[in-house]
């Protein structure tokens, strides 16, 4: 069974599997409302200490003004299952997002943990970039450095390197690392 | 409940503010200073004084609060394993950390590596013999950083150390031993256990691809013992091989590999994990993959045919368990029970077809019960947590007098000491002798072949009852009912057939005669019961002796004056006055039948056998210690009690040839005493086969796998099982 689930939905150089979730302020979002821009989705938690460490560090929320001002569409997808201490009220989310300094045109509320599975998010952070076609061209780490106390800003980020690429119109040079950091929270 | 929420969201924010200061400062913060993570860390070291030129162990002992875990050198979708930055002096180097064996932690979706309540990460550190290392005392310190994670995930870190003294010599610290024990836990190397080989399933036009792994046991014990493989990769950046694992079948998993970058690896390392009863074990594996998988021949002996070794099934264990049955019936130790059997077909070679075969029925009725109630008692063992093994009921000696006083009384029924029939009268004709030994005596007979036949063990009986013992209870009643119908198949089969019996002599007066004969082949039984007992109670074991003598000597009254005198009444009297006296004051009071004397006490009788050969008293530790000094260590698991163990094994051992090689080979040579089933020593046993005798040599490399000696068989003689020893010797040598 768990052999099974881990026969991959989501595969670089393939188109990105469409999303539906509802964002903390109740609206539906789709992938395809992006159609035609540049779109990062990050699996967030900021309650474990990697995804913390890039915010604290103001290194998130610096790359997602970089891009918001270059038409990069960020989507946060929030996979805590509501049992959990982690989770967000769609109010917390919120506060939470003025709080840390998030540029993102969407929180997704996933506590069902449906867009986790359907992109086999594993660990937040982890990163997905997807092109302008929405083919998905980077599936990973943030960035090469899986520590929860590195300086960001030291360390090669991927995303930005994907996204620079793009926006550059040159091939995208690394596509695929393996994601770091705690485990998403999933209902057992 | 609303109180622990509150106090769960205090402790969630106390600690969720500890690693917000540290990630604000952007560096590890120093010093214990940190309350509230939930791992406790120290250091110890393998020795307290250590000189130039030594390589001492260095253990971090991270203890994991309920719930919390750390995590393996791979940690799997998620987590971080834990890290170690040494201070060290100079001319002291640290080594690679040893892993021990981590778990598999759910949920399977993200399955991560690592440790739950305590782990001891293994670090050599080495002096070095040229540094200008000053004598006296060093500081040996370290910063250690890890995640820990239960609901949340912490990462923290302590600065830890220990005293380490340099001197001219080396001695070992009070944790020398906690450090072994955690060293046996890291995974070794166990190459000639199984051969490893590993081949892609099919080309892959995306990132994913399965991965074929197939362990082939090379030693039948191996694919046996061991059950439930899994393999837990080493980490890469390149690749992962995910964790989940699919069974192709007992000893071939699947797996599916994700490339992140690059090619396909062109060899997987990591580690085997397997089961052994309720235990896991870690081997490390390299191997190669082959782009496709082995040629046809090659998987249809291993996948098509149920091959002997790569996937042992209950036919064939159950196969097994009744030839070990069969076997059984010519070992030493169920002799007398023969000669009883003998008696009994003479007896009835004349009767009815239609007695012989039901008495033929209850002989096998009384092994099934016996042997139904040993695998109760194996069940019950291992629930309550024990490990159980063949013939652990002669380590206790409650049980080794009761049997001895029973084959007794067997002898003296057998030297007409006393009768068992109710009339009690002197039985001369073929007749009388046939209806003493009737249902009753058949089915004793039954009781007495198994409770002895389980001090031996035999040739295909250690696989099934090694089988049996790492599986469910149904399994272990299967498998000793089917050693029951091996051991009375032989006799079933001749009541069954009066035919057989032809070439047996008329039952006439010699009969009597030849009974008396059959009493010696038991009186030496009660002799050999006996040598079980002297080392279960040392030197007061004279008071068995003289209890013995009292109840024959009652046996003698019964027999005399109440079953064919005249003043039974009184007769009796004086049995039972007799019976009672001597429990009370042989037993009770000078035996203390209920109480061994002390392991020190009966090792060094043992350990000190006078053959040449410097015997050590057997512990892992003493294995490990001697491995870890690169020495080959020879290991002989015997007991008192075992026959095989002091007709075959021991007097192979005493052959100059063995002795000399043992020499030369500067060979560590630990002495196992089972007598008294300690568990550890079952445990051990159970590794590699179900009872003793056991040899195992351990090879000179201290990575190789231990030599199996095969079970020497029934009728071999003391110096083919030498010529067998020095073989094995010889290839541990290299």
């Amino acid at each position: 069974m768990a052999f099974a689930a881990s026969t991959f939905a989501v595969e670089v150089g393939k188109p990105a599997p469409d999303l539906t979730g509802t964002d903390i302020n109740g609206k539906t979002v789709h992938l395809s409302d992006f159609k035609g821009k540049i779109v990062v989705i990050e699996s967030y938690n900021s309650d474990c200490p990697f995804c913390n460490n890039h915010y604290k560090t103001g290194a998130m929320p610096e790359l997602q003004k970089d891009f918001a001002t270059n038409g990069v569409a960020w989507l946060i997808v929030n996979s805590v299952n509501p049992n959990h201490p982690s989770h967000r009220t769609h109010a917390q989310a919120q506060a939470e997002m003025k709080d840390k300094n998030i540029t993102a045109n969407a929180w997704i509320d996933d506590s069902d943990g449906k867009i986790g599975h359907l992109y086999d998010m594993q660990t937040t952070p982890q990163m997905f970039v997807i092109n302008k076609d929405g083919t998905l061209v980077y599936d990973g780490a943030i960035d090469d450095k899986a520590d929860p106390f590195h300086n960001p800003k030291t360390a090669r980020n991927y995303v930005k390197e994907a996204v620079n690429d793009l926006l550059t119109g040159k091939p995208v040079e690394v596509s695929q690392t393996k994601s770091y950091g705690c485990s998403v929270k999933y209902a057992e | 409940m609303r109180f622990y929420r509150i106090v769960f969201a205090i402790c969630f924010c106390v600690a969720a503010n500890v690693c917000q200061t540290q990630a604000q400062t952007g560096l590890p913060s120093l010093g214990g200073s940190l309350s509230a993570h939930h791992t406790s860390v120290k250091l110890i070291l393998s020795a307290d004084t250590a000189k130039p030129g030594d390589t001492i162990w260095a253990g971090v002992d991270l203890k994991m609060e309920p719930g919390w875990h750390t995590y393996w050198k791979n940690s799997g979708d998620a987590g971080m394993p834990t890290k170690i930055q040494w201070q060290l002096p100079s001319g002291v180097t640290a080594g690679e950390i040893q892993w021990p064996l981590p778990e598999k932690l759910p949920p399977a979706e993200v399955t991560t590596y690592g440790y739950e309540t305590e782990t001891m990460l293994l670090v050599p550190l080495t002096i070095e013999t040229n540094s200008n290392l000053p004598m006296g005392q060093v500081d040996v310190k370290a910063n250690v950083s890890w995640l820990e994670c239960k609901d949340v995930c912490i990462p923290a870190n302590q600065e830890v150390d220990a005293k380490l003294n340099i001197s001219s010599e080396t001695k070992i610290s009070a944790n020398a031993a906690t450090i072994v024990g955690w060293k046996n836990k890291v995974p070794t190397s166990f190459t000639n256990a199984f051969s490893v080989r590993a081949w892609w399933e099919k080309f892959s036009t995306n990132d994913s691809r399965p991965l074929v792994i197939e362990f082939s046991p090379q030693v039948i014990t191996v694919a046996i013992v061991y059950t439930n493989p899994d393999f837990y990769p080493k980490a890469s950046d390149q690749f992962e091989i995910q964790s989940a694992t699919e069974k192709i079948n007992a000893w071939d998993l699947r797996k599916l590999v994700k490339k992140y970058s690059g090619n396909w690896p062109k060899e997987i390392s990591g580690v085997l994990v397997v089961e052994q009863g309720g235990r896991r074990l870690g081997f490390d594996v390299t191997v190669p993959i082959a782009d496709e998988s082995p040629t046809d021949e090659t998987i249809s002996s291993t996948e098509n045919s149920p091959s002997m070794l790569s996937a042992p099934s209950l036919w064939q264990m159950l196969l097994y368990a009744f030839i070990g049955g069969l076997i059984l019936n010519i070992m030493p130790c169920v002799l007398p029970v023969i000669a009883l059997k003998i008696l009994g077909f003479v007896s009835e070679a004349r009767s009815e077809p239609r007695r012989v075969r039901n008495l033929g029925f209850i002989y096998a009725l009384g092994v099934l019960v016996s042997f139904l109630a040993m695998a109760g008692i194996v069940i019950a063992v291992k629930d309550a947590g024990h490990h159980a093994g063949w013939g652990m009921q002669f380590g206790n000696p409650i049980f080794v007098v009761c049997l001895t006083t029973l084959v007794l009384l067997v002898a003296l029924n057998l030297f007409g000491v006393y009768e068992i029939s109710p009339s009690g009268k002197i039985l001369n004709s073929a007749g009388q002798l046939a209806s003493k030994h009737g249902a009753p005596g058949a089915f004793f007979n039954g009781f007495l072949a198994t409770i002895l036949s389980t001090s031996c063990t035999a040739a295909y009986l250690g696989y099934a009852i090694g089988f049996a013992l790492s599986h469910s209870a149904p399994v272990i009643v299967l498998i000793f009912l089917t050693v029951g119908l091996g051991l009375a198949a032989p006799y079933v089969l001749l009541s069954c057939n009066p035919a057989l019996l032809k070439f047996l002599p008329k039952p006439g007066p010699w009969m009597q005669k030849f009974k008396i004969a059959v009493g010696f082949p038991v009186l030496a039984t009660v002799i050999w019961l006996f040598n079980v007992a002297a080392s279960d109670y040392g030197a007061r074991v004279f008071w068995l002796g003289a209890f013995l003598v009292v109840v024959a000597f009652a046996a003698w009254i019964f027999g005399e004056f109440v079953q064919r005198g005249k003043r039974k009444g009184i007769s009796l009297a004086i049995v039972l006055i007799l019976l009672v006296g001597d429990y009370l004051f042989a037993l009770e009071n000078k035996l203390h039948w209920r109480e061994m004397i002390s392991d020190a006490d009966a090792t060094t009788s043992l350990v000190n056998s006078a053959d040449g050969i410097n015997w050590q008293p057997w512990s892992p530790q003493a294995v490990a210690q001697a491995r870890a000094a690169g020495k080959p260590v020879f290991v002989d698991f015997t007991a008192t009690w075992c026959v095989n163990c002091n007709a075959i094994v021991k007097p192979a051992l005493e052959k100059d040839s063995v002795i000399a090689k043992l020499k030369e080979m500067n060979a560590v040579v630990l002495l196992a005493d089972y007598t008294r089933t300690p568990p550890e020593m079952t445990d051990e046993i159970s590794k590699y086969g179900a009872g003793v005798p056991m040899v195992l040599i351990f090879p000179k490399n201290p990575d190789a796998a231990p030599i199996v000696l095969p079970q020497p068989s029934p009728l071999q003689l003391p110096s083919s099982y030498a010529k067998t020893i020095s073989d094995a010797l010889d290839r541990a040598a290299k």
